[in-house]
């Protein structure tokens, strides 16, 4: 039996080579002047590939649909605010404060999956979309957190191209560890319980996969990430408001972009995040806003009805077929 | 009870609703004995391999595993331990390929370890000892059943049990493909030396594998003897065939 018989070396290779260049190549985009639109749209891009790709932690791996991660999101950007308004630190010092803010992301992911873990299928789903409400409604009623009148951060004292190639790059940067973390657990033990879980809890258990553990670490984990990115947005915008970092549109979103692009992989969220952002923006500045809407929405419908699996799968799937 | 039994069970009873699916019922198994679980459709056999696996837990009753207490764990740890099972109508994570499904339990089962490249490896010896190995980069849906219940039998085997509950392996297969799969549990039993737990209706297979036979009827014990003694036993008879002849 050849010891590469199990390993995908080759492939291992081509990502070792690729990847790195790919990354130096983005690091550099923003010093080659191009539009300040442009770096913004690109920051969103890393923003949705970061949230979709930890989402596919416990949305994907393990077959968990939350629908409500953007609460970690908004748990985030808040406690990033209130971190700087307490201490009343400069932006760079406060951005400091999503690491933290990260893993009070966590901390609630734990608290709250504790007992929603135990159910599954719609009911997950549900109870997650109740939660993202429930901590919309908490934090718009809070008088301390500025309520429904948001809260304002402090602006960095430069000019908007250099403000924004700050932020790109922060963001580059957490999207680069998201999606290595989600690289590095779908090859791990760690992963395989996951993928068992999602097969089948019950024989996960039989196979000795401590699954209420699993489950609750890749939440915890799926929350950090999503926090520590709720933190750099609200930097970022130097204003939040419950309706946009708890915004649930940004849920279900995730939820698409990951299933777009195929959800078993940690390649799929990034292709789903990255397609699926450029078709919107695409689509909202070439016709109408309500039209995209629309156009967006069928496009995601032929995917999930002819392409369960993500666009990902079909077309490996249809290229298997003709090398066949 | 002799204190070199493996698993023991005490006077085990699980209702559901009003139906008692096993009453009082108790048993042993050692290191190296394959004991086989006999009785008509719905006896509680199944039932009994749930309770021990920890999906369910007894009404009252207690179960032991080498002198521990796992009546009330649950099944991630009593399959740590070393007690695996194989499902009746199987369960293979669709998904996945043949040397993943295995590979999972490798890495988690009993003494399991991380590296996933080397759980393959080990995943594909147990697929080449159950006689899979052809296949070990299909996906379960292009298996036909008797290679489901190898699958079934591989994966319980990959987590390195100490006991391993086998849940009629023998159903709807032909007769070579049984001799086969009795050759298996003996190669199992050498090789592994294992307590094995064999639910079977198949006749030959309860005969020719089994060291000691319980006959279980409406969840209630009838016998435990071997295999001849359990097949001649009057009760046995009437449970199969009807009141009229016992007997005969
Ligand atoms: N989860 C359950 N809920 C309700 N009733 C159950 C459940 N599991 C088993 N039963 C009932 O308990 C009784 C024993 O079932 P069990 O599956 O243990 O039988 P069995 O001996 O394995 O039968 P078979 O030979 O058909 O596999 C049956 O009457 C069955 O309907
Ligand atoms: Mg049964």
């Amino acid at each position: 039996m050849k010891s590469d018989q199990f390993s995908s070396t080759n492939s291992n290779r081509l990502y070792q080579m690729i990847i790195p260049i790919v990354l130096v190549g983005l690091a550099l985009f923003p010093f080659s002047e191009p539009p300040v639109y442009f770096i913004s749209f690109v920051f969103w891009i890393f923003l949705y590939v970061c949230l979709s790709s930890s989402w596919n932690l416990i949305g994907g791996y393990a077959g968990y649909l939350s629908f409500g991660h953007v609460a970690f999101f908004g748990i985030g950007a808040y406690a990033t605010a209130m971190f700087g308004k307490i201490f009343s630190l400069s932006v760079s010092l406060t951005l400091l404060g999503t690491i933290p803010a990260g893993l009070i992301a966590s901390l609630i992911a734990i608290i709250v999956g504790y007992p929603c873990l135990r159910l599954r299928g719609p009911y997950f789903a549900v109870i997650t979309l109740c939660f993202a409400f429930v901590s919309q409604l908490t934090v718009k009623n809070l008088e301390i957190l500025g309520g429904a009148d948001g809260l304002w951060l402090k602006t960095m004292d430069v000019s908007v191209e250099i403000n924004r190639t700050i932020f790109y790059e922060l963001m580059l940067a957490l999207t680069s560890v998201t999606v290595l973390v989600s690289f590095l657990v779908g090859r791990s033990k760690f992963g395989a319980g996951l993928r068992a879980i999602k097969e089948d809890e019950e024989v996960a258990q039989t196979m000795a996969v401590n699954a209420p553990r699993l489950k609750i670490t890749a939440f915890a984990l799926s929350a950090f990430f999503p926090g520590v990115a709720g933190g750099i947005y609200a930097c970022y915008l130097s204003y939040i408001h419950p309706d946009v970092v708890f915004d649930v549109n940004m849920s279900i979103l995730q939820v698409l972009m990951a299933l777009f692009g195929g959800a078993s992989s940690w390649i799929g969220p990034v292709v789903g995040a990255v397609s699926l952002t450029v078709v919107n923006e695409g689509l909202s500045t070439f016709v109408k806003a309500e039209l995209a809407r629309i156009i967006y929405g069928c496009l995601f419908i032929v995917v999930i009805v002819f392409m369960p699996n993500g666009i990902l799968e079909f077309f490996s799937r249809r290229t298997k077929r003709i090398d066949n | 009870m002799s204190l070199s039994a493996t698993l023991t069970g005490h006077d085990i009873d699980k209702s559901f609703g009003g139906l008692k699916a096993l009453s009082k019922f108790s048993f042993e198994v050692k290191a190296g004995e394959i004991l086989g679980l006999i009785g008509p459709n719905g006896s509680g056999k199944t039932t009994l391999f749930n309770l021990i696996s920890g999906l369910f837990h007894p009404d009252s009753g207690k179960i032991e595993f080498e002198g521990a207490n796992i009546t009330h764990e649950s099944p991630h740890l009593i399959a740590s331990l070393g007690v695996a099972r194989t499902f009746q109508i199987v369960r293979p994570l669709r998904d996945l390929d043949l040397i993943e499904n295995v590979a999972i339990a490798v890495v988690y089962g009993r003494n399991g370890i991380s590296q996933m490249q080397v759980a393959r490896a080990k995943a594909f010896e147990i697929l080449e000892f159950t006689g899979l190995s052809h296949r070990a980069r299909r996906y379960p849906g292009e298996l036909a059943l008797e290679d489901l219940k190898r699958l079934e039998v591989a994966r319980a085997l990959a987590s390195n049990p100490k006991v391993l509950l086998l849940d009629e392996v023998f159903a709807g297969l032909n007769p070579k493909e049984i001799s086969t799969a009795i050759e298996l549990v003996y190669k199992i039993k050498e090789t592994y030396r294992v307590a094995i737990i064999m639910i079977e209706h198949v006749m030959k297979a309860i005969m020719t594998a089994c060291s000691r036979v319980i006959a279980l009827h409406h969840g209630v014990k009838l016998c435990d003897a071997s295999p001849m003694d359990v097949a001649n036993h009057p009760e046995v008879i009437r449970a199969y065939l009807g009141a009229g002849y016992a007997g005969n």
